[in-house]
């Protein structure tokens, strides 16, 4: 215990001061210890990217830091993923993640899918510049739970907009929550769009998924429940 | 918009006021006036705000419902018009709600700082494209019954060798008979190309005006020019009467597409009106009449051309920003509103790009920098920065968007270059002392452009500050200046409450410093790549050494340090005297297209030759854009003078 408490906070110091090298060693290092990979990435990277993230919530922190991290975060990353993927037993939440169309600027939503990432959700990127269309699609084909979607830019706020509509049109929306971020997204803005939530940061963004997979996960409990009164009256 | 505005507070309201843009939270129950002053907000008033003045007018333009009902002192002193425009008094207004403020030109007592003059640049050949002709017609005989516009044409073509088959606008044709009588036959004709416009009485050929404008995101800049001698005869600034529709580019158009066509007549209004009052201001100081201007030549970029000819520009905000027009726009004057004579022409100058307008055409027109043989960069810095690299081979040009920072905006204590703004600051690397001057040396209330440069560069000389732009927790130990805020976020005061012309010690806070940071970076990124674009182009590396000069533009370019400027790694490491500080070269740019047809067909060539780069795009754009976010960069070998002067101080090893 005493041995993996160690290595927990040497994995944490790698990822937290972004050394990429001194993390994929660490974290071989932990799985060569027989450490269970489903702990050593909640003890080790998330518990690092939230520090992280708190550093960059008061500043101290700032984008080439945070990089830095993310990078040394996924490079253990790489090597548990395969071990997580063989054990099943947890089903993770999906998150599709994406620039809306229009824009080009990724470094935001780069920072917010490695905190994602490190909490444990499985990220499907698609990337820059993409269509409403993209993100409806790939969350029904995904079964998705949540659509994340940043913009640096104001009038590419509307094509935030198209997605909320095409979902609303689909029927999927409730069933399918969005989250916003980026440099000009608001609270008003939210409101004002109708998407379910406004991540003003990466840890923000992080804390308001996991409240909307929770308000998915009580809407289906909800349902079921109904469902089988339904059956129960017949 | 600002980024991650709170939306409530309980207890409490903000107010914004612009064209500051400078914006706080106050306990419920304050007036505007008292918010006003506690900002140090120049907002004047002569009864100290008992509202028997009336001095203290201001618009609101947004919140007026949660504002309480108008005041018996305001209905004395607010007319009717004003009331339905959204006039208040400040010192009677109380917001319950969040409230944008709007303090006019006349209820501000300091002036603020706009920038006009740019490089004079030899004009190519004066030649504007009107001119004015006077002529003494026969007058019609017997033997002699020609139609007037032929006795007209055929004299102008013999007194003067004009074409012989002149266009003449049918309207001055509607008024020509009485025109020529009434004139006793003695007519100055006022053409512009091959068209007449006017027939004035007498001869008046020794007046002959046109009227330039820069039409900046923030900043109006206009000049009356003479035609006659290609001079400046007055020149007049103005904040973009915009700003409240939106504080920089993308908010406009967006605030387009929300309005719709209310929305595009608005942005056009507003910044009509703003150029009828410089242009009025202008001929009044020349004892010029408005109706004697014959032409106006704006530039600006490309969302300004959108909202000055009211086009709907949301296609230019979405990738790949492709622009509507791209040529030279002619259009009458009249049309638009703009106060001249109602014939007269106005020209919108080229664009580029989407991102690059007129007003960067106008930059590399002016800059001569497309007939050097030397490698030549400019950086016309604002909101958003257009850099150009090249010489007559080849210019590349790119935009990035620096953001409003190094305006004031974003920045807590940030403010517009006005008065009792902190221009320049010192901090003694030894004993941490901060020496600052302020506009007009009133007490401090703010940080304008320089002073943001400034801020910076001197905390990272004197150690309060580490490459990566973190406050140095340790020297605190050293300072009580360098403290934590009250969200546990390192902060930096530059002024201590006494010493204020507000009621807040004036700071700089870690947040500050990352906003300016990154703005310094798109800047810098905009130059690295296209040193390294225009290297693969001329297939040999483009280094420092490679450039001759740096034309260094706009408004706020003139007041910053340059050592400063280049600590931080605003711009590439050159010596500082291949700096060149040009001004308003944008408006410099808009009168030479103004008075020489010769100089307004080479900016129409710019605009074809020039070649636009799309900086978000380039494959090394993030990586770069990141290494640009360390002070001054974070490969320091491209800093070699900057390193030595931090070894110095012995900040590095």
């Amino acid at each position: 215990m005493g041995k993996s408490e160690e290595i927990f906070k040497k994995l944490r110091q790698a990822v937290i001061s972004g050394e990429t090298e001194e993390c994929a060693k660490v974290t071989q290092a932990a799985i060569d210890a027989g450490i269970d990979p489903m702990k050593v990435l909640t003890e080790g990277m998330s518990k690092a990217m939230e520090v992280v993230g708190e550093k960059f919530e008061n500043k101290e922190y700032f984008l080439p830091e945070m990089l830095l991290s993310a990078e040394a975060m996924y490079a253990g990353l790489e090597l548990l993923l395969p071990l997580l993927k063989a054990d099943e037993t947890e089903v993770k939440e999906k998150i599709v993640l994406g620039v809306v169309e229009g824009d080009i600027h990724d470094i935001g939503k780069n920072i917010v899918k490695a905190m994602l990432t490190s909490a444990g959700y499985e990220v499907i990127d698609l990337g820059v510049d993409v269509p409403a269309s993209e993100f409806v699609k790939k969350a029904s084909e995904e079964e998705v739970g949540v659509i994340a979607m940043s913009t640096m830019m104001t009038p590419t706020l509307m094509s935030i907009k198209d997605v909320e509509e095409q979902l609303a049109k689909k029927g999927l929306k409730g069933k399918v929550k969005t989250i916003i971020g980026g440099g000009t997204v608001t609270e008003q803005w939210r409101s004002r769009i109708g998407s379910d939530a406004f991540g003003k940061d990466a840890t923000d963004a992080v804390d308001k998924v996991k409240l909307l997979i929770e308000e998915i996960k009580t809407a289906v409990k909800l349902m079921e429940k109904k469902r089988k009164e339904r059956t129960r009256k017949k | 918009m600002t980024l991650r505005e709170e939306v409530e507070r309980p207890g409490q309201v903000k107010i914004v006021f612009f064209p500051y843009g400078i914006r706080e939270w106050f306990k419920k129950g304050v007036s505007i006036f008292d918010a006003a002053k506690a900002l140090g907000i120049d907002l004047s008033s002569l009864c100290a705000g008992k509202g028997t003045c009336g001095k203290c007018k201001v618009k609101i333009e947004e919140g007026m419902k949660g504002l309480n009902p108008l005041t018996e002192q305001e209905l004395k002193h607010i007319t009717r018009e004003e009331i339905e425009a959204g006039y208040r008094l400040a010192c009677q207004a109380i917001p319950t709600t969040t409230v944008s403020v709007y303090v006019p030109e006349r209820s501000r007592i300091g002036k603020q700082r706009l920038q006009t003059a740019g490089l004079e640049v030899p004009v190519k050949q004066l030649n504007p494209l009107v001119k004015k002709y006077f002529v003494e017609l026969p007058k019609p005989t017997l033997l002699d019954c020609r139609s007037d516009e032929d006795r007209l044409l055929t004299t102008l073509n013999e007194k003067h060798g004009t074409a012989i088959n002149l266009d003449l606008d049918f309207e001055v044709g509607i008024d020509l008979a009485s025109s020529l009588r009434d004139a006793e036959w003695a007519v100055t004709a006022v053409n512009w190309k091959n068209r007449i416009i006017e027939i004035e009485p007498e001869n008046t050929s020794d007046r002959c005006f046109g009227f330039a404008v820069d039409i900046g995101t923030t900043k109006l800049a206009g000049f009356l020019m003479d035609l006659n001698t290609g001079k400046v005869a007055t020149v007049a600034a103005r904040m973009n009467p915009q700003i409240p529709l939106g504080e920089e580019v993308m908010s406009r158009i967006t605030h387009q597409m929300l309005e719709g066509q209310k929305g595009v007549k608005e942005l056009q209004t507003a910044v009509v009106s703003g150029i009828n009052e410089m242009i009025e201001e202008c001929c009044k100081k020349a004892n010029v009449k408005t109706n004697e201007i014959y032409e106006l030549c704006f530039v600006g970029n490309t969302a300004m051309q959108l909202c000055f000819l009211g086009i709907y520009g949301r296609y230019v905000a979405f990738a790949p920003y492709p622009p509507v027009l791209r040529r030279g726009v002619n259009i009458r004057a009249s049309r638009i509103g703009l106060s001249s004579h109602p014939r007269a022409n106005a020209y919108f100058a080229p664009i580029i790009g989407g991102f690059v307008g007129a007003d960067n055409v106008a930059v590399i027109l002016a800059t001569r920098m497309l007939e050097s043989d030397e490698i030549c960069m400019a950086l016309d810095i604002g909101t958003n920065t257009e850099i150009d690299l090249g010489n007559k081979d080849l210019v590349l040009v790119d935009s990035c968007a620096s953001g409003p920072a190094f305006e004031g905006m974003q920045i807590k204590h940030g403010m517009r270059a006005a008065t009792g703004a902190i221009e320049r600051v010192s901090i003694d690397p030894e004993t941490l002392e901060v020496n600052i001057r302020t506009i007009e040396d009133k007490p401090p209330v703010g940080l304008c452009g320089s002073a943001l440069v400034d801020v910076p560069a001197e905390l990272l000389k004197a150690g309060l500050i580490d490459l990566t732009g973190k406050f140095v927790a340790e020297k605190a130990k050293e300072t009580n200046r360098l403290r934590k805020g009250p969200k546990g976020i390192w902060e930096f005061v530059l002024v201590p409450q006494p010493e204020t012309g507000t009621d807040t010690d004036i700071i700089i806070t870690q947040g500050d410093i990352r906003e300016l940071q990154k703005a310094k970076a798109a800047m810098r990124t905009g130059a690295e790549i296209l040193m390294k674009r225009l290297g693969e182009e001329r297939k040999e590396a483009i280094t420092e050494d490679d450039i001759s000069k740096l034309f260094m533009a706009g408004a706020f370019g003139n007041y910053i340090d340059p050592e400063n400027a280049r600590t931080i790694g605003m711009y590439p490491e050159l010596p500082l005297d291949k700096v060149e500080f040009v001004g308003n070269i944008a408006g410099t740019g808009a009168r030479l297209c103004l008075i020489s047809k010769e100089e307004r067909e080479y900016a129409e060539k710019i605009a074809t030759t020039a070649k636009y780069h799309e900086l978000a795009a380039d494959k090394d754009f993030h990586k770069e854009y990141i290494d640009a976010l360390y002070l001054p960069h974070r490969n320091l070998d491209r800093y070699p003078d900057t390193v030595n002067l931090l070894k110095r101080l012995g900040r590095i090893k």
